[in-house]
């Protein structure tokens, strides 16, 4: 048997669901031309995005719950507890409502930019796990820069958040969307120098490279300076506590988003939360070895079917979870001590990590972490 | 960005109330502001006029939703102060019961806001649930957690309930080592001490040139506490100190606060052991019939004709939890107030907001004001 | 501090425009002064006896005159001490004293919103918890809260 990649799956589903369309047409000249390969292709492409679509929409409510329901242990209660078991269904019965209210928009707000800022940093978010790989055989394909292209959708977003800010035609709005852009910008440098580091030592700017070339030993022992450096800096993309000034809700109301109600503002959750998820699986694929395990692992904890995703998401999770309890035990910094560390302290830091990636590369074998491949092997 | 003008409030989160701060800013920095006031007057002073005098305690209440059982205490004060009516002992050991478990849920609702305006979340969380077991003991001997109506002119309304001494003396543990946690998530983190060290400086002649009182002023290191220097009730016999700092920023009303925590819960401790010991009268037994008699009978010797008492002004201050609180109570031979005036600590701490808020950050508002801890329903009366 | 001492310091500087210094149960007293002298009573009030902190500013309404009372805390004495004046209500006017406690400011316009006493030379003499043009002063006695064809509210666009 093959292995089965989701790209094998939606495949093999689209040339069924063909297959049977042309069997209800009785073999005309109609079902010859849906079972034109190029159809079939087509629909196989589509039930991809599909799948990409439902699976990433649901690890976000769910990641939504998880937060909820960690932040809640933090503080001494329960989280949310009625909808569903646990809980569980709250954030869909929250979604509904929200699909369901009415979208005001302010008198004197710009039509165009109020409604595109939210979708196209929706969509933004979305694109970027077309491109991020999952497990072996889960991903779109390996991509020869896929490392690149995911972060620069990744940073799309400072625009269409001021955008958004700047047509809602509200001051705190504006505040809001110009600390943002301050922000994402000041820690993009220090965020793309660490990732860097990891590409000098892997090699490639591949993600599916970079996780093979953690075989041996994950990066985070080696490269824990680049790791320090990228939690930091993908904690201020995320626009998380400590780093949610954009959004700090005592001075700012809501920051950018103040004037969204209803689905845009949804859009502007959910999106947030896919960045919260796409920067936790960039850390899992960068630093924590993807879906790999190390070798003292018995096999039969990796050889079960879909194992790899099991580890990844479970990885995953437990870098949420983390960033949640940050989120729970950590005052927000002020603008320009937010700015302040990210240009003195996070980029020389990132800068050192580069360093010590390239000394690690020329040096070849470290006494408890092994030799890395040769760059590009 | 150019100079402009933003409206934190009349609904804002900085807010902790209903008012407006209206800030001129530049860029981040703060350039002038102008607190705007009134969006929760009620007319407490002119209802008063109207009303029995024990039916004025209803207001008071409502006068600060976080602290009603200090503003009771000092409206009491003054009316007593005009009819000239003295309570019983052990009323005044209930009245400063009162006014600490008051105190204690007052500052603990100001760390939750606080804690909350600077980010941290679970702190919040933490001070709303401690407050909520300084409530359940109010409930216990009130049958309210925010409306008490419990003090009387001439004394309080019931005394405690069997077995009220045990739980709040386990309360009291309980809190004691809360605080602990609390200094540790504040006073530990790094970034807690980089938000507060310095900031909204207001120092001890300025503040006391603007009327600034309570924690605000002993964070500034002016040694002022109504309950030592002009002792009500019986304050003069129990053994306090009064919490100082001399930093005059948001650090040092921090300290002051959680300090004040402190010896609340050291007053208490001796409180609840005198009560143990001191069954007697809550109420005193001569008092005006007109005081809380709406329905009393008009005849031969009804409430109308029972104007013996001594026309005069009563003034009273007490050390209310956001600071010196002050009333007068004219009394003109009626059965009604003739006019009731409260003084307001967060209305002289409010007024003198240019001061402390010109030149920081628009992020800095937050924490300045929670520092403040604005209590608008007796601002605004 | 007695009454005797406010009297004592007071009296030169105000000669007759001096009412008198009453005794008041938990103050240091009550020092009553004719309008004229208010400047030269708050400057040696403040100066010459230690009171830097005025706690508040109120009026009084007593129909035909209105009183105007000032609360003073020395931090010296540990006391309180009242100042009053008696103003007519046709020609309700004193001199502020928020040139020289600061913290005056708020409260004299409160006393002049809600008990119609002008402040001269008062820095910002706006409503404070009344809405801008409003036109009616609420504590005053004339003011009847159960007369509801009274109750409607008038306001001046100004």
């Amino acid at each position: 048997m093959s292995t089965v990649t989701l790209y094998s799956v939606s495949y093999d589903l689209a040339h069924d669901l063909l297959f049977l369309l042309g069997w209800i047409l009785h073999y005309g000249p109609a079902a010859a031309a849906v079972e034109n390969p190029n159809v079939v292709t087509g629909l196989g492409v589509l039930i991809f995005a599909a799948i990409l679509l439902a699976a990433s929409m649901l690890n976000t409510i769910v990641l939504i719950w998880y937060e909820r329901k960690l932040l809640g242990r933090f503080m001494d209660r329960r989280g949310a507890m009625h909808v569903g078991y646990a809980g569980l269904l709250q954030n869909f019965a929250d979604g509904l409502k929200l699909f369901r209210k009415h979208t005001t928009q302010p008198a004197e707000a710009d039509h165009v930019g109020f409604y595109f800022g939210p979708t196209a940093y929706m969509v933004s978010s979305l694109v970027i796990f077309g491109i991020l790989p999952i497990s072996t055989g889960w991903n779109s394909g390996a991509l020869p820069l896929s490392l690149l292209l995911a972060l620069v959708v990744f940073s799309f977003a400072p625009l269409f958040i001021f955008v958004s800010a700047w047509s809602s035609n509200n001051k705190y709005s504006l505040m809001g969307g110009l600390r943002s852009a301050a922000q994402m910008i000041a820690y993009e440098v220090p965020l793309l120098l660490a990732v860097v580091a990891v590409v000098v030592v892997a090699g490639s700017f591949s993600l599916t490279t970079i996780v093979y070339e953690q075989q041996n030993y994950w990066f985070w022992g080696p490269l824990v300076v680049a790791l320090v450096v990228f939690v930091a800096a993908m904690l201020a993309e995320m626009e998380r506590i400590p780093f949610d000034l954009p959004e700090a809700e005592a001075e700012l109301v809501e920051g950018w988003n103040t004037e969204y109600g209803g689905m845009l503002f949804a859009f502007f959750m959910l999106a947030d939360y896919l960045r919260a998820l796409v920067g936790s699986i960039l850390i899992v694929l960068l630093f924590l070895g993807g879906w790999t395990m190390p070798g003292w692992v018995p096999s039969a904890a990796t050889s079960f079917p879909l194992a790899g995703i099991f580890w990844f998401m479970l990885k995953t999770y437990l870098v949420f979870g983390l960033f949640v309890w940050v989120r729970a035990s950590l005052p927000r910094v002020r603008t320009d001590q937010l700015l302040r560390v990210g240009w003195n302290r996070l980029i020389p830091l990132s800068l050192l990590s580069v360093f010590l990636a390239a000394a690690l590369v020329s040096v070849r074998c470290l006494p408890v972490f092994g030799c890395v491949p040769s760059p590009g092997g | 960005m150019s100079e402009m003008w933003i409206n934190m409030g009349p609904q804002h989160p900085m807010t902790h109330g209903l008012w407006n701060l209206r800030v001129q800013i530049d860029g981040e920095l703060v350039r002038a502001v102008d607190p705007e006031m009134g969006y929760l007057h009620r007319g407490i002073e002119k209802i008063s006029e109207d009303r029995h005098y024990n039916e004025v305690i209803t207001l008071m209440d409502r006068c600060c939703y976080v602290a009603g059982m200090a503003w009771e205490h000092l409206y009491i004060l003054g009316a007593e102060a005009a009819l000239q009516v003295r309570p019983p002992e052990r009323a005044d050991y209930l009245r400063v019961l009162c006014d600490e478990f008051q105190r204690l849920g007052s500052h603990l609702m100001w760390y939750a806001a606080f804690v909350q305006d600077l980010g941290l979340m679970s702190p919040f969380l933490y001070g709303m649930r401690d407050r909520d077991l300084v409530l359940d003991l109010f409930q216990s001997f009130t049958g309210a957690r925010m409306t008490y109506e419990y003090m009387r002119v001439g004394g309080v309304r019931n005394d405690l309930p069997p077995g009220f001494a045990d739980r709040s003396r386990k309360v009291l543990d309980w809190l004691d080592d809360r605080f602990r946690e609390y200094d540790a998530l504040c006073l530990g983190s790094t970034i807690f001490r980089k938000r507060c060290d310095g900031l909204g400086v207001l120092k001890g002649p300025e503040a006391i040139a603007h009327g600034v009182t309570g924690p605000m002023l002993r964070a500034a290191g002016v040694k002022r506490d109504l309950r030592k220097d002009r002792p009500y009730s019986a304050y003069d016999r129990v053994d306090f100190d009064v919490a100082l700092a001399d930093s005059a920023d948001v650090t040092g009303r921090y300290l002051v606060r959680m300090e004040e925590m402190r010896q609340s819960v050291r007053i208490l401790r001796q409180v609840l052991d005198w009560l143990d010991h001191h069954p007697g009268p809550v109420v005193a037994d001569r008092l005006p019939r007109w005081l809380g008699a709406p329905y009393a009978p008009v005849g031969a010797e009804g409430y109308l004709l029972k104007r013996n008492y001594p026309k005069g002004l009563g003034l009273s201050a007490i050390e209310e939890p956001h600071g010196e609180a002050l009333s007068y109570v004219v009394n003109d031979g009626g059965e009604h107030p003739y006019r009731v005036k409260f003084r307001s600590p967060v209305f002289a701490n409010l007024s003198a907001a240019s001061t402390y808020l010109v030149g920081y950050h628009v992020a800095d508002i937050p924490p300045i004001m929670g520092s403040v801890d604005v209590c608008v329903g007796e601002v605004d009366r | 501090m007695q009454p005797q001492d406010l009297q004592r310091a007071l009296a030169p500087k105000l000669g007759e425009r001096l009412l008198g210094v009453e005794p008041f149960a938990g103050t240091a007293g009550r020092v009553r002064f004719e309008r004229t002298a208010a400047l030269e009573t708050f400057r040696a009030m403040r100066d010459d006896l230690g009171f830097a902190h005025c706690a508040m500013v109120g009026g009084i309404d007593w129909v035909e005159t209105r009183e105007v009372l000032y609360v003073l805390w020395s931090d010296g004495a540990r006391q309180y001490a009242l100042l009053s004046t008696t103003v007519p209500a046709n020609d309700a006017h004193v001199e502020t004293a928020s040139g020289v406690w600061p913290s005056a400011n708020w409260h004299e316009r409160e006393a002049w919103e809600m008990v119609d006493i002008t402040f001269d030379h008062h820095p910002d003499l706006r409503h404070l918890l009344m809405p801008d043009g409003y036109a009616f002063h609420p504590l005053l006695r004339s003011f009847k809260l159960h007369e509801p064809e009274e109750l409607e509210v008038k306001v001046r666009h100004v």
